[in-house]
């Protein structure tokens, strides 16, 4: 087998970005730094990997597309935590739903507003529009509004690591009476990321972060045909 | 009856097996990625399999056992599946002068400003909901 061979190729870059990954998240685990989530480590290696073996976007892509395949099955996993969260649904919709609602909104808006101020338009707007929604909802928006799926990713995983760092500073800030406004803060604004910390605060709300990320990328992806007709 | 005895210790040892667990969820996916083809919705097969999974659930056919350990380890791994896409950024080199720096900061007060109003929102509804029950209770 030479090195060119495609297969090797593919188990090579796989086993990199797996890797890689495992020992972001390790690091992680014990760091507890914004700059070491694996969001931030495991892309900065990879890119470091591909630019010193001249490695293209397109081939690393190509050979690693199965792993972003599975963010397929991972959107019929939140069935679960939504299922299992039904009781605080049923007792907390109407706050839930205003949080939902009102936060994807905000959310769209000032991505819209702050790019107009800053001159940003076209594809590269567009794609900003669902960084706060989790990333398989988030690709597929942005995919369907006219954005660029693969630019969106880069941006949830921004947000995801700007929300988890700075969420505790709004927490501070704002005189938050209920568990649920904490919680929402954190699955609205930072995703999966802002669930794992949201978890670090409390139960419940770990348990609502992940019920609003959950719901935002259902509710989001349901509306975005919708969206498509407006933009 | 004959069914019931099969399905029965085939779901217990599908509680402890995370392996079958994530093997099923796949499969409700394909079958969410066919049934948007076939009916030619403009919805994702993964939320049509995750309507699926929760239709299920609701009916009681399926336990949220039979799934929690698959769907607890897609949701927990769900940053590697898309650090590949993050490397779309090899082919961006003019994000790394002003064009980033607008970008971060787009993002940047974007999330702010969502959590903050997020939050808000949220705990003035609990206010109001608890103020509505608190009334309803002296009433009765």
């Amino acid at each position: 087998m030479s090195l060119s061979d495609p297969l090797l190729q593919v188990a090579f870059w796989s086993a990199a970005t797996i890797a890689s990954y495992l020992v972001a998240k390790h690091l992680h685990r014990r760091l507890m730094r914004w700059w070491s989530s694996p969001l931030v480590l495991a892309p900065a290696a990879l890119i470091g990997l591909a630019l010193a073996l001249h490695e293209s976007y397109r081939d690393y892509i190509r050979e690693t597309h199965w792993l972003v395949a599975l963010l397929g099955p991972a959107t019929v996993a939140f069935a679960v935590p939504i299922w299992e969260q039904r009781g605080l649904i049923r007792r907390h919709w109407p706050a839930l739903a205003a949080g939902v609602v009102v936060g994807s909104m905000t959310a769209m808006a000032s991505a819209w507003g702050l790019a107009e101020l800053l001159g940003l338009s076209g594809s590269l707007r567009l794609s900003l529009l669902p960084r706060s929604i989790s990333t398989p909802f988030a690709m597929t928006v942005s995919g369907q509004i006219g954005g660029v799926p693969d630019l969106t990713a880069v941006f949830v995983a921004l947000t995801g690591v700007f929300g988890a760092g700075f969420g505790e500073t709004i927490l501070r800030v704002l005189p938050l009476h209920s568990a649920l406004a904490r919680g929402a803060l954190f699955g609205m604004g930072a995703h999966g990321a802002g669930v794992a910390r949201a978890h670090g605060i409390g139960r419940e709300e770990g348990s609502v972060a992940g019920l609003v990320m959950a719901l935002v990328g259902l509710v989001n992806v349901l509306a975005a045909p919708l969206l498509a007709q407006m933009l | 009856m004959d069914l019931r005895r099969i399905i029965i210790p085939g779901r217990r040892s599908l509680r402890s097996n995370r392996p079958a667990q994530i093997v099923l969820l796949f499969a409700f996916w394909l079958l969410g990625e066919a049934l948007a083809r076939w009916t030619g919705l403009p919805i994702p097969g993964g939320i049509i399999g995750m309507s699926v999974v929760l239709a299920l659930l609701a009916s009681g056919w399926l336990g949220q056992g039979s799934l929690r350990r698959g769907a607890n380890w897609f949701i927990a791994e769900l940053l590697l599946f898309f650090i590949p896409a993050v490397l779309a950024i090899l082919d961006h080199p003019e994000f790394l002068g002003i064009l980033g720096l607008k970008i971060v900061a787009v993002i940047l007060g974007g999330t702010v400003v969502v959590m903050g109003v997020t939050a808000v929102v949220v705990d003035l509804c609990c206010r109001a909901m608890g103020r509505l029950e608190a009334d309803g209770h002296v009433i009765e």
